[in-house]
C-alpha cells in the first residue's frame, strides 16, 4: 500500500466557488493549500450559474439592506434557517461582491457605473448583481485567476472516495486519479469540503454528472452530522423539450426580466397561486402586474407579479397545472417572455437563453414560448456546520457551499447561492488555516482504514459482481423521482427506504469491465455508494417531517406544523445505521424576529 | 421497424495498450434533437463503458466537451447529428494536443498560458472593498465585454496552425484574456502584461491566419484581439517609456 502521498497543511474538495475562495482565504492566511477536483479546474458546476448573486448593495433600490435581505431569506426558507448564518452571510454579502469586482470580475452596470442587480424570485427589491445570463462563469473564471496567482496547487481530474482519520479527526483525503486510477493519499491537518450538490439523485435535474452528493456521504462516513436533508429544490423552469435536454435549467432571470407563466390557453396562473404568507405583496390581477417594470422600484399599486414567488411554491403551481390537464404539450407550462420585451431586451439581458432554445430546441424565445417544468436543482440540506468557522462536528473539518446545510432553511432564494460559496468559502479557509496552524504534527495515517477504503474501492473488479452500475444508478434515480420526489406521502416514503436497502445491496455487487485507467464504469460504481447515501438521508429526514414546507411537501400533510417549525433534522451514523433525529432551533432573537412583520409569522415561537 | 442509425467511428486510444490510435466504429440511434455528446453518452452508457471523453455542462457553457467533428473543432454538447446526417461523423481527439486517452487531449501547459498574461485587475494603488465598487460605465464595459466570453474550450488551439508547429505560443486564448484587461476600465496594468504578450512566444508568433475566431464558439474573435494589440504595443512602447502608467 505504497500510494503516492501528497501532503498540505489544507486540503479543499472541490473548486466550484466555495472551494475556490476557501482555498484564497486559506493560502493568504500562510497555510500551504491543495485542491482536489473531479473535473478540469474551472469547470466546476458554479460555471452553470446563470441568474446572478444576491446581495443587498442598495444600488438598484435605496430601500434594500441587510435587514431586508435577512428577512427575505429567512422568509423564503419558510422560517428553519439557523438565522446566525443568515445574519452572517447577508451582512457579509456586499463586500463580497465588491470583493470579486475588485479582483476582475465584469457585471453589468447602471449608466453612472455601479453595480446592477436584476430582480429575483423572493427577494423583495433588485438584488441579483449579475453579467449577462452567465454570472457563475465569471465568478468562477476570476476565482480561477485570482488563486493561482496566489500559488494554490491544484489537483485535477481526481475524486477523492474517502477521508482519512486519525482517531476521530480528519487527517487528510483518499482518492484516485481519473485518468491513471491509481491512488492517491493527501495528508492534510485540516480538509475543507466544497463538493456542491446532489442533482444526479434524480432523473430529471439541472445538475451535471459531477454532482452526486460526495462531500455529504464523506462527511457522514467520517461521523459528521447532516442537517435538512428532506429540503431539495425543485426549480421550477427546467427545460420539458426535447427529451434529451429535459431538466436543464431555464434561469429564473427570464422571470425577473419580465417573462410570465402561462397554460394551455395563455391564461396567466399564477394569480391562483398565491400562499397566505406572502397575500398582500404581490400583484393580484394581471392589469396591476402588468404596471411592474423590471428595474423599477414598485409602488404600492404596482407589486410585483406572482410569477416571482418563491421557487417552491412555483414547481407547485406548474405541476398543479399539469395534472388539471392545462399543462403544455410536452407536459409543462408556458414561459413567455416573447410577449413581455423586445426581441433586442431579450437578446441583450438573456443572450445564453435566446442560444440555448435557439439551438437545443429549434425554438425562438423572443418570438415563441418556451415549455418548462419542475426539475431537481439543488439541495438546501448538508453538512451541519458553525456559523462563524463552518467547522462540523468533526475535528479538522470543515465545510461549505452547497454541501453544507442550515443558511437555506427549507427553500433556497435564487442567488442567494453564489453568494453563500463566497461567504462561507471564505469563512472555511480561514476556519481550516487557523485550524491547522494550531495543530503541531500531522496527523497520522491509519493502515487499516485505507486497506479497508482501497479493498472496497476495487471490489466492482472482482469476478463474483453481477450488477450493472448503470442499471443500478438509473433504478435509484426512478425510485427518488417517484417516492422521494416533488411531492411525497408517507406510504412512498418508506416503501423508497425499502428500495434502498435493495440497491444498497446491489451496488455492493456491481461489477465492471476493463481495468482502472480511465474507466467511466468503475467511476459510476464508485458514486453509486454516495447517491444511495445520501437518497437515504432525504428519504429518512422526509418520512419522518410529517408536514409541508419549502421544498418538502407532503401529500398527506398538506399544511405546515407550527411544532415542526421549531425543529430541524439531523441525521447521523450510528453503529452503521442511520439515525435521525429533531432539534430545536435557537429561536430568534427579538430584534431579528422584529424583522419578520407578518401576522402570521408573530404567532408564538 | 428498425429504427434508424448513424455511425460514429470514433478515434480510441489507450498508451498501455494500443501502440497507436485506432478507429472504432459504433452504432448510434439517430434523434433529431441529439448532439454528438448524446451519441457518445449513449455509446458509454449501453454500448461500450470504457470509452473516455470530457463534458460537463451539456449547455455549451463549461468548454470541456471540445473534440474533431468531421475534422472541425467543435463543442461536441453543440454539434447536432443532424446536421451531418446522412453521412458518418468522425469523432478525435482535439487537434494539436497530446492524447492522454481515447478522445481527452492533455492541456497541462494551458493554464500557465493563461495566468502568465496576469489576468486580474492591476492597480497603482489597490482600494480598499469598504469603499464599493470601481465605476464602469455599460460604454466602458461594452469595450472588452466580448472579449470576456471565453470558455477555456481550446478549440482555437486546435484550429491554430502557429500553435500545432510551436507549442510554447500562448495562443488565441490567453491573448485575448490579455486584451479583455488591457481593455478594462479598471486596469492600469497593460505595460506589465504586454511585456509577455510582446515576447518571443506572444502576439508577433502569429501570422494572422484567423482560423482561431472562425470556431470560436463564444464569439471571442481571439483574431482581432491579436492584431488589435499587434498595433497598440508598437506605439505604446514608445509612449510607455515617456509615462509608464499611462496606458490606451
Ligand atoms: C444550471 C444552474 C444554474 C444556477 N444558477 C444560480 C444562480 O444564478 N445563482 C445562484 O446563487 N445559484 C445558482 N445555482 C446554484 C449554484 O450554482 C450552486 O449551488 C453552486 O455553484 C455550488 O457551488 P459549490 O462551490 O458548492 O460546488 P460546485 O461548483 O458544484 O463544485 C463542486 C466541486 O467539487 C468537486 N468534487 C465533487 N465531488 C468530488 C470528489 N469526490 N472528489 C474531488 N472533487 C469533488 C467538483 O469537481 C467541483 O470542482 C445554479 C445551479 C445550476 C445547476
Ligand atoms: S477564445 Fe473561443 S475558441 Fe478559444 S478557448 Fe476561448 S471560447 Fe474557446
Ligand atoms: S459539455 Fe460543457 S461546453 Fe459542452
Amino acid at each position: 500500500m505504497n500510494h503516492e502521498t501528497i501532503e498540505h497543511d489544507v486540503i479543499i474538495i472541490g473548486a466550484g466557488g466555495a472551494g475556490l475562495r476557501a482555498a484564497i482565504e486559506a493560502s493568504g492566511k500562510g497555510a500551504s493549500v491543495g485542491v482536489v477536483c473531479k473535473s478540469l479546474l474551472g469547470k466546476a458546476h458554479t460555471a452553470m450559474a446563470e441568474g446572478g448573486m444576491a446581495a443587498a448593495l442598495t444600488t438598484a433600490d435605496p430601500r434594500d439592506n441587510w435587514e431586508m435581505h435577512f428577512r427575505d431569506t429567512i422568509r423564503g426558507g419558510k422560517m428553519l434557517n439557523n438565522w446566525r448564518m443568515v445574519k452572517i452571510f447577508t451582512q457579509e454579502a456586499p463586500d463580497r461582491v465588491n470583493e470579486l469586482e475588485e479582483w476582475g470580475a465584469l457585471f453589468d452596470r447602471t449608466d453612472d457605473g455601479r453595480i446592477l442587480q436584476r430582480n429575483f424570485g423572493g427577494h423583495q427589491y433588485a438584488r441579483l448583481a449579475h453579467v449577462g445570463d452567465r454570472t457563475g462563469l465569471e465568478m468562477l473564471r476570476t476565482l480561477q485567476n485570482h488563486g493561482i496567482h496566489q500559488g494554490i496547487e491544484v489537483y485535477m481530474e481526481c475524486t477523492v472516495v474517502d477521508l482519512l482519520m486519525d482517531g476521530g479527526k480528519a487527517a487528510g483525503a483518499f482518492a484516485y486519479w481519473r485518468d491513471s486510477g491509481t491512488f492517491v493519499q493527501f495528508r492534510a491537518k485540516a480538509v475543507v469540503l466544497a463538493t456542491g450538490g446532489l442533482g444526479k439523485c434524480y432523473t430529471i435535474t439541472s445538475n451535471s454528472w459531477e454532482c452526486t452528493g460526495d462531500g455529504q456521504a464523506l462527511a457522514y462516513r467520517a461521523g459528521a452530522e447532516l442537517i435538512d436533508m428532506e429540503f431539495v429544490q425543485f426549480h421550477p423552469t427546467g427545460m420539458v423539450w426535447p427529451p434529451s435536454v429535459r431538466g436543464l435549467l431555464v434561469t429564473e432571470g427570464v422571470r425577473g426580466e419580465g417573462g410570465v407563466l402561462r397554460d394551455k390557453d395563455g391564461k396567466r396562473f399564477m394569480f391562483d397561486y398565491i400562499p397566505e404568507m406572502f397575500a398582500g405583496e404581490y400583484a393580484e390581477t394581471e392589469e396591476e402586474a402588468k404596471r411592474w417594470r423590471p428595474g423599477v422600484p414598485e409602488g404600492p399599486d404596482a407589486r410585483r407579479p406572482p410569477d416571482l414567488l418563491t421557487r417552491d411554491v412555483v414547481a407547485r403551481a406548474i405541476r398543479a397545472e399539469v395534472r388539471a390537464g392545462r399543462g403544455s404539450p410536452h407536459g409543462g407550462a408556458y414561459l413567455d417572455i416573447a410577449s413581455q420585451a423586445s426581441e433586442a431586451q431579450i437578446k441583450k439581458k438573456l443572450p445564453g437563453m435566446y442560444h440555448q432554445f435557439m439551438q437545443l430546441a429549434s425554438l425562438d424565445i423572443t418570438k415563441e414560448y418556451m415549455e418548462v417544468g419542475p426539475t431537481s436543482h439543488y439541495v438546501m440540506g448538508g453538512v451541519r456546520v458553525d456559523p462563524e468557522t463552518c467547522s462540523t462536528s468533526v475535528p479538522g473539518l470543515f465545510a461549505a457551499g452547497e454541501v453544507a446545510g442550515g443558511l437555506h432553511g427549507a427553500n433556497r432564494l435564487g442567488g442567494n447561492s453564489l453568494t453563500d460559496l463566497m461567504v462561507f468559502g471564505r469563512r472555511a479557509g480561514a476556519g481550516a488555516a487557523e485550524y491547522a496552524g494550531a495543530l503541531s504534527a500531522m496527523p497520522g495515517v491509519n493502515p487499516d482504514q485505507v486497506r479497508d477504503i482501497e479493498r472496497l474501492a476495487l471490489a466492482p473488479f472482482e469476478e463474483s459482481g453481477t450488477e450493472n452500475p448503470y442499471e443500478v444508478m438509473q433504478d435509484l434515480q426512478k425510485m427518488m423521482e417517484h417516492d422521494s420526489g416533488i411531492v411525497r406521502a408517507k406510504e412512498e416514503l418508506a416503501d423508497g427506504l425499502g428500495k434502498l436497502r435493495t440497491l444498497k445491496e446491489r451496488s455492493v455487487k456491481v461489477r465492471v469491465e476493463g481495468n482502472r485507467q480511465y474507466n467511466p464504469g468503475w467511476h459510476y460504481a464508485l458514486d453509486l455508494h454516495n447517491l444511495i447515501m445520501v437518497s437515504e438521508a432525504i428519504t429518512l429526514s422526509a418520512l419522518h417531517r410529517d408536514e409541508s414546507r419549502g421544498g418538502h411537501t407532503r401529500e398527506d400533510f398538506p399544511e405546515s406544523s407550527p411544532e415542526l417549525e421549531k425543529v430541524n433534522t439531523v441525521v447521523r451514523n450510528r453503529d452503521g445505521e442511520m439515525a435521525w433525529e429533531h432539534v430545536t432551533r435557537e429561536p430568534l432573537p427579538g430584534d431579528l424576529q422584529e424583522l419578520l412583520s407578518h401576522p402570521h409569522l408573530e404567532e408564538p415561537n | 421497424m428498425s429504427e434508424e442509425t448513424i455511425t460514429l467511428n470514433v478515434t480510441r486510444y489507450r498508451h498501455e495498450k494500443d501502440r497507436a490510435p485506432f478507429i472504432q466504429s459504433y452504432q448510434v440511434p439517430y434523434r433529431e434533437d441529439w448532439v454528438v455528446l448524446d451519441a457518445l453518452n449513449h455509446i458509454k452508457d449501453e454500448l461500450d463503458g470504457t470509452l473516455s471523453y470530457r463534458w460537463s455542462c451539456r449547455m455549451g457553457v463549461c468548454g470541456s466537451c471540445g473534440m474533431m467533428v468531421n475534422g472541425e473543432p467543435k463543442l461536441t454538447c453543440s454539434a447536432f447529428l443532424r446536421d451531418y446526417r446522412p453521412g458518418e461523423i468522425r469523432v478525435e481527439p482535439l487537434e494539436n494536443f497530446p492524447v492522454i486517452r481515447d478522445l481527452v487531449i492533455d492541456m497541462s501547459g494551458f493554464m500557465d498560458k493563461l495566468t502568465s498574461v496576469q489576468p486580474w485587475i492591476i492597480r497603482e494603488k489597490e482600494k480598499p472593498v469598504s469603499e464599493g465598487e470601481y465605476l464602469q460605465t455599460p460604454d466602458q464595459l461594452d469595450a472588452y465585454q466580448q472579449y470576456s466570453q471565453c470558455i477555456n474550450c481550446l478549440l482555437c488551439y486546435s484550429a491554430c496552425p502557429i500553435f500545432g508547429l510551436e507549442t510554447d505560443f500562448i495562443g488565441p486564448a490567453a491573448i485575448a484574456l490579455a486584451y479583455r484587461y488591457n481593455l478594462d476600465s479598471r486596469d492600469e496594468g497593460s505595460h506589465r502584461r504586454n511585456d509577455v504578450i510582446t515576447d518571443v512566444n506572444g502576439v508577433w508568433e502569429c501570422t494572422f491566419v484567423g482560423e482561431c475566431s472562425v470556431v470560436c464558439p463564444k464569439h471571442v474573435d481571439p483574431a482581432a484581439a491579436i492584431q488589435k494589440l499587434k498595433v497598440e504595443t508598437v506605439s505604446g512602447m514608445v509612449r510607455g517609456f515617456l509615462m509608464p502608467w499611462s496606458r490606451k
